[in-house]
């Protein structure tokens, strides 16, 4: 089971980080001649709106059209917020340089100090996006973290490029609550690994019942905690391990279309994201749990809501469920109305989930 | 039908006491507030009339300020007016409608009878008399110490003394019972606000707390005085038109001693006495010196072939024209005589005329104000009567039609409006500069208009920014030169104001914005007694509309100069605050030293036209 992935150019962080600030300075020093020649200078954006979103069949995930705007220092209204890209890009540029992270909420605080107000936290998260579809490069690149976090474990040597811990490595199977997929871990270098394949799960408790019942080991495999919608630093470790380690990803989520959409935001991105082409694993295939699987495991269910049918309803509109298993799962979910949680196996011992469903789904997933 | 009551006539006084409420005392606070403003207005009504400029002084002070509110108060007008002729004064403070204020003109008290009333209140709440002091020739001053007989409506002088004095003018004083630190906001705005609206008058105000407010005149010229002018035939009714007959006919005369004295004293025979056919020679040879009533009772015994002596025993009961009988009571035989009258005398078509009244175009024609004599002849037409036609002889119904065809006539020239005093644009401009210092202000003075037969003319001012406080706009409203301070909710100028769509005239948000409006009319349609809200006759409010929207229109343009410069000094603002610190940014991103020369931009995105 060593599936030959598409492998596009390597780039180590090292060379992220670098390319990033040629990046940065090119904008800089755009912005900087156009005011030594009194030009007003200005930045094209490109538009997020709703208009804009298209799916791209050949990338196979959502990405932005070709509307642009251009923000520019010209107008009046929107030398505010021209200031303020600006000055995140500037602090961006520190923060890499520096090799200091920091979240969402210490952006809004640090703009106080350069005179750059922002009225409130959303206002300057939008204007992080901005950056990122100006620069296409995810805010993680630029040293920007969500609160929240996930999980990973399994063998795979890192090393850390964080300050302080410079060419430190480390295992990830040396703690059994595995390592959050923090700043540091979305710096590192991967050195190496054994395993053959990434597991990506949608529940912490299930993540830590495939620690103890040594999944890693019984099938080579990286394990992942999602906890949910998987953040993006999660996504882009899961396409580094991809990309870089050769490794195939599996994901196993509930037996519902929240699931499923979990599994498909993986492998194809969501639209908030469609100004970011470096979050998505296309090759990564969802195992579990499916519509068909609640009768095939006899799964105690549970029925759906009304919010439940309309999610359906609402995906079967998406271009990317109109074919194969993911539009014939939704049509099972929307016939049965009921759905089942990965726990439900619980129901025939605890490691029925990883003794005898894992092994038949990987098995059958070669096939996918 | 019987009954034990008795029947007494009361006095216009006792009247009045009885029904103080409705004149605006039924109350110490609303009392206070009314009796400032009745002396306050008969002061400068009496200023006006004189075109004297008015210096009017107010005082206010309570007799034991240690005493809770309510209180006796000492409430004192003095002004510099023509003052009152001393045989008038008792009667004109000390009898209840007595006045020299009944005519058609703008005035701002009608009848001068809230000062009596303010008087009457007084000596009712405190029982202490009122102090008058007056000046007609600036020599000499009478002083008087009045009370009011309140049963007989009769003054009773306590005391009368004369003093020498420089100055004409008038002095009042009088102790009632108030409530100051209910009414004092109420006064003070009355003060203020009467002020702005006659910028002409220097007015002053003492208050009980020792708080001295002057309002010294802005403009040293008065509006021009109204003149008193008959009524236009859309103002009348039917009750209106009989008192107008009644003062253009004479009726049926009484013969009693008096009126065979003033017979005697024009035929020049009051020493002599002569016989019927001597008196009769007589008169015909002075016939033309004669006086109308005179000319009536020698016609009338022309008929009765009486002298003096046989006339003075009878009672003329009734003279029917159109039957020629004339019938009266012999004292004498105890007994009712009719006799024949012949139609063909002069005698006769003297009683004719006197009896029957004048023409009905003669009637509208010397009665009614802009009515000329093809206009009477087409209206004689329009509401089926003869041109000819004695008013006199008129039925209740022919009265009542009558009055319906004036009301419906639709070709009467539109009310003489010589009877308005408006203020003027440029003295209300000059009061509003004064009074609020604003960045922008316009006024307008709207042309004479008319509805059911009474003239107005409206004026408004508008004015903008400066010492005007934001918090939306304030609208100070007045009727013939007086604030209406209260009730705004159902007034019409206010329902005007909040019909404006302001944003089409580029006003945000809450704007320092005041609005001054001011009604003037011979009778402004108040909605109920306490006089503070103007009804919304179509014909006002159109008139009213027509000159916000011209002030509004003047304010717009203002307002969109004003933005553009506004507009300009936010540019520069904001680059000056943003430019320095793109600058700052890019030359850390691009890794140079030296920050870009950005200076000369900052002129030139000011001249940049906005581009949202």
């Amino acid at each position: 089971m060593k599936p030959k992935p598409k492998t596009p150019p390597k780039k180590s962080t090292e060379e992220r980080r670098k390319s990033l600030a040629q990046l940065l300075k090119n904008k800089g020093t755009e912005i900087y001649e156009d005011l030594e020649k009194g030009k007003f200078p200005s930045f094209s954006v490109p538009s997020r709106s709703v208009s804009n979103i298209v799916y791209d069949t050949k990338l196979r995930q959502y990405v932005l059209g070709s509307s642009v705007s251009l923000r520019s220092t010209r107008n009046m209204s929107q030398l505010r917020s021209f200031t303020q890209l600006m000055w995140l890009a500037f602090f961006a540029n520190r923060l890499v340089n520096e090799k200091k992270s920091s979240t969402l909420r210490d952006i809004y605080y640090s703009s106080q100090a350069f005179a750059v107000d922002f009225e409130d936290q959303p206002e300057s998260d939008n204007i992080i996006v901005d950056l990122e579809a100006v620069l296409t490069r995810p805010r993680e690149d630029l040293h920007i973290f969500p609160e929240e976090r996930s999980s990973v474990f399994g063998d795979l040597t890192i090393e850390y490029t964080v300050p302080g811990y410079e060419g430190k490595r480390s295992n990830l199977s040396d703690h059994p609550d595995g390592y959050l997929i923090g700043p540091s871990l979305s710096s590192c270098e991967l050195v190496d690994t054994s395993a053959e394949l990434v597991i990506a799960i949608e529940k912490g408790g299930l993540f830590t019942r495939f620690v103890e019942e040594k999944v890693d080991k019984k099938f080579k495999a990286i394990i992942v905690d999602t906890a949910g919608q998987a953040p993006r630093s999660t996504r882009y470790l899961l396409k580094r391990l991809h990309d870089e380690m050769g490794l195939p990803v599996v994901i196993l989520t509930d037996g519902d279309v929240y699931g499923e959409h979990i599994a498909m935001v993986i492998k194809s991105g969501s639209a908030n994201a469609a100004h970011l082409r470096e979050l998505t694993v296309p090759d990564a295939k969802w195992l579990g749990v499916w519509a068909s699987d609640i009768e095939k495991y006899k799964l105690p269910t549970i029925p759906m809501t009304e919010s439940d049918i309309k999610r359906i309803t609402d995906l079967q509109k998406d271009p990317r469920y109109q074919e194969g298993n993911w539009k014939k799962q939704l049509e099972i979910f929307l016939k049965l109305k009921r759905k089942a949680e990965l726990e439900a196996f619980s129901k025939y011992g605890l490691t029925n989930i990883t003794d005898k469903y894992l092994p038949e789904k990987l098995e059958l997933a070669k096939s996918l | 039908m019987s009954s034990k009551g008795t029947f007494d006539q009361i006095s216009p006084s006792e009247f009045f006491y009885r029904n103080r409420d409705l004149a605006g005392f039924s109350n110490p606070t609303r009392s206070l507030y009314t009796a400032v403003r009745e002396f306050v207005e008969n002061a400068l009504d009496a200023c006006d009339q004189q075109g004297i400029l008015p210096d009017v002084h107010l005082s206010i002070k309570a007799v034991d300020p240690e005493k809770p509110d309510p209180k006796p108060y000492i409430l004192s007008v003095k002004d510099n007016g023509p003052g009152i002729e001393s045989k008038h004064v008792p009667l004109a403070f000390g009898t209840v409608l007595y006045g020299s204020k009944f005519g058609l003109k703008q005035a701002r008290g009608m009848f001068g009878l809230g000062a009596t009333m303010a008087i009457l209140y007084g000596q009712i709440t405190t029982n202490k008399p009122v102090f008058v002091k007056s000046s007609t020739d600036g020599k000499i001053q009478d002083e008087f110490e009045l009370i009011l007989d309140i049963q007989k409506n009769k003054p009773i002088v306590l005391k009368h003394e004369t003093q020498d004095t420089s100055k004409t003018g008038l002095s009042i004083s009088i102790c009632l019972e108030g409530d100051y630190a209910k009414a004092g906001a109420k006064i003070r705005d009355y003060v203020y606000q009467t002020s702005l609206i006659t910028p002409y008058a220097t007015v002053t105000f003492d208050d009980p707390k020792g708080e001295k407010f002057r309002y010294t005149k802005i403009v040293r010229s008065m509006p021009p005085a109204p003149t008193i002018i008959s009524p236009h035939p859309y103002g009348v009714d039917v009750e209106t038109i009989k008192r107008m007959i009644g003062d253009s006919k004479f009726s049926i005369p009484t013969v009693d001693n008096n009126t065979i004295e003033k017979v005697k004293t024009e035929l020049g025979l009051r020493k002599k006495d002569l016989n019927y056919t001597e008196i009769m020679e007589r008169a015909k040879r002075r016939w033309s010196s004669l006086s109308r009533n005179i000319r009536v009772v020698i016609a009338v015994m022309s008929f009765l072939k009486m002298d003096f002596a046989k006339l003075s025993k009878i009672r003329i009961d009734d003279i029917d024209v159109s039957r020629k009988k004339l019938t009266y009571w012999d004292f004498g035989e105890s007994k009712s005589f009719t006799i024949d009258m012949d139609p063909e005398t002069d005698y006769y078509k003297q009683l004719t005329n006197t009896v029957q009244g004048e023409t009905l175009v003669s009637f509208l024609t010397k009665r009614f104000q802009r009515v000329g004599r093809t206009t009477a002849e087409k209206f004689a037409d329009f509401a089926g009567f003869k041109p000819e036609k004695r008013i006199g002889t008129m039925t209740n119904e022919e009265l009542v039609k009558l009055s319906d065809s004036l009301q419906k006539f639709p070709t009467f020239l539109s009310p003489d409006p010589s009877c308005l005093a408006p203020l003027g644009a440029e003295p209300l401009e000059k009061g509003m500069k004064a009074f609020f210092n604003p960045d922008f202000i316009s006024v307008i003075q709207r042309g004479a208009s008319a509805y059911s037969g009474f003239p107005f003319v409206v004026e408004m001012g508008i004015a903008y920014g400066g010492d005007i406080p934001p918090g939306g706009t304030k609208v100070y409203r007045f009727a013939n030169r007086i604030p209406l301070l209260y009730d705004e909710g159902s007034d019409v100028v206010l329902k005007v104001v909040e019909e404006i769509d302001w944003s089409r005239y580029k006003v945000k948000g809450d704007p320092p914005l005041v609005i001054v409006s001011h009604i003037c009319s011979t009778r402004i349609p108040y909605k109920t007694v306490g006089k503070e809200n103007v009804a919304d006759r179509p014909e006002i409010e159109r008139e009213l509309r027509l000159a916000l929207q011209f002030l509004s229109r003047k304010l717009a343009s203002y307002m969109s100069k004003r933005g553009l410069a506004e507009m300009e000094k936010k540019r520069a603002n904001l680059y000056l605050k943003y430019l320095p610190l793109v600058a700052q940014f890019c030359t850390e991103l691009a890794g140079k030293q030296k920050e870009p020369d950005y200076k000369k931009m900052l002129k030139e995105a000011v001249s940049i036209e906005a581009e949202t």
